[in-house]
């Protein structure tokens, strides 16, 4: 977590200088913003914590090993794929509940097919698309993204690594 | 959000009985304390993410993205709609927005297509929030595996939704209502 943190930093700290330069309030403004979405979020990531803990507690972690570990192969990327479409709302929920399941002994390929999932299938999205879009649109959206995970360079790929 | 809100405490809840049932009150509190330790070993990341967050949507206006959008036609358009929707701030209720006023206003469904695929795979404001929660390496990973997919489909749709994207454009039109010019 420490190289995280740190590329975190750097890149906030150069954009913070850079914002600063400008010399319209701009730092000032960002601050602000981010400050603001992490208060409102502070409840949601709370539960969303709560929940990812439960995850660990209630699901075995022989079972999450079996079907998601690094070994479950095309399974698991499928159930993966297929569970982040399936988890609702923003990064704030879903990249915690991902964490846990990973920490409990997905596959790498598993966990990235999740955030993809999610990222581009999530039903959490919908509505929104469909208000603004129609279903039209939406409809052809969602084959074509579904077919773009079978074609080359759109297909999750299997790693082998040290878990 | 409330709805979220709602149903996430629902599934909380309905994983703390089936916690519960597999080892009992023990097993409930070693849950909520895994949260809660991997919630104090995120928070000074989550603390740089939201800054971060807050800096990139200073910094990329909305009329910046606008002016990526809907310009040129064919390849140049995908590319260009895709490095837009990377740099789209905020959630669906803003990036479809923004969608639907480019294609109403001519642009080519495979630039909006590469549009909201980059934003739900290349997004520049979500990147900080995956570093901090998923560490670098799955977040490279998942970058580099998914790098291609906005053009992909962007390309695609082009080639074989051209005969009717009219009909999907004339009702996402009919959808934006008057409000517009």
């Amino acid at each position: 977590m420490i190289p995280a943190f740190a590329v975190l930093a750097v890149f906030a700290l150069a954009l913070l200088i850079v914002a600063a330069r400008r010399g319209d309030g701009s730092a000032r403004k960002a601050i602000r913003l981010g400050t603001d979405m992490m208060v409102k979020v502070i409840p949601l990531l709370l539960l969303a914590f709560i929940l990812a803990g439960m995850l660990h507690s209630a699901l075995p972690p022989r079972l999450i090993r079996e079907w998601l570990g690094q070994h479950a192969g095309l399974r698991g990327v499928l159930i993966g794929g297929v569970c982040g479409a399936l988890i609702p709302g923003g990064p704030y929920i879903a990249f915690p509940i991902i964490s846990a399941v990973y920490k409990a002994g997905a596959g790498i390929s598993t966990v990235i097919a999740f955030v993809t999932g999610w990222a581009m299938m999530g039903v959490g999205k919908i509505p929104f698309e469909l208000a603004f879009m129609g279903t039209r649109f939406t409809l052809l959206r969602i084959l074509l993204f579904l077919s773009s995970r079978f074609l080359p360079g759109g297909r999750p790929i299997s790693y082998s690594e040290p878990h | 959000m409330r709805n979220i809100t709602i149903g996430m405490a629902i599934a909380a809840a309905a994983l703390s009985v089936l916690a519960y049932s597999r080892g009992g009150m023990p097993l409930v509190l070693s849950g909520l304390k895994e949260g809660g330790l991997m919630l104090a070993e995120i928070a000074p990341l989550l603390a740089a993410a939201f800054l971060l967050a807050g800096l990139i949507q200073v910094m990329v206006s909305r009329e910046f993205i606008e002016r990526w959008l809907g310009r040129g036609a064919g390849v140049k358009a995908v590319l260009l709609g895709a490095v837009a929707g990377a740099l789209v701030p905020g959630g669906p209720y803003i990036s479809y927005p923004i969608a639907a006023s480019f294609f109403i206003g001519g642009a080519e469904i495979g630039t909006v297509m590469a549009f909201i695929a980059a934003k739900n795979v290349w997004t520049l404001t979500r990147l900080p929030m995956e570093v901090a929660l998923l560490g670098v390496r799955i977040t490279v990973l998942r970058y580099i595996v998914t790098f291609l997919i906005p053009v992909i489909v962007g390309l695609l749709a082009n080639f074989i939704l051209s005969k009717s994207v009219e009909r999907v454009r004339e009702q996402v039109r009919a959808l934006a209502g008057g409000d517009r010019p």
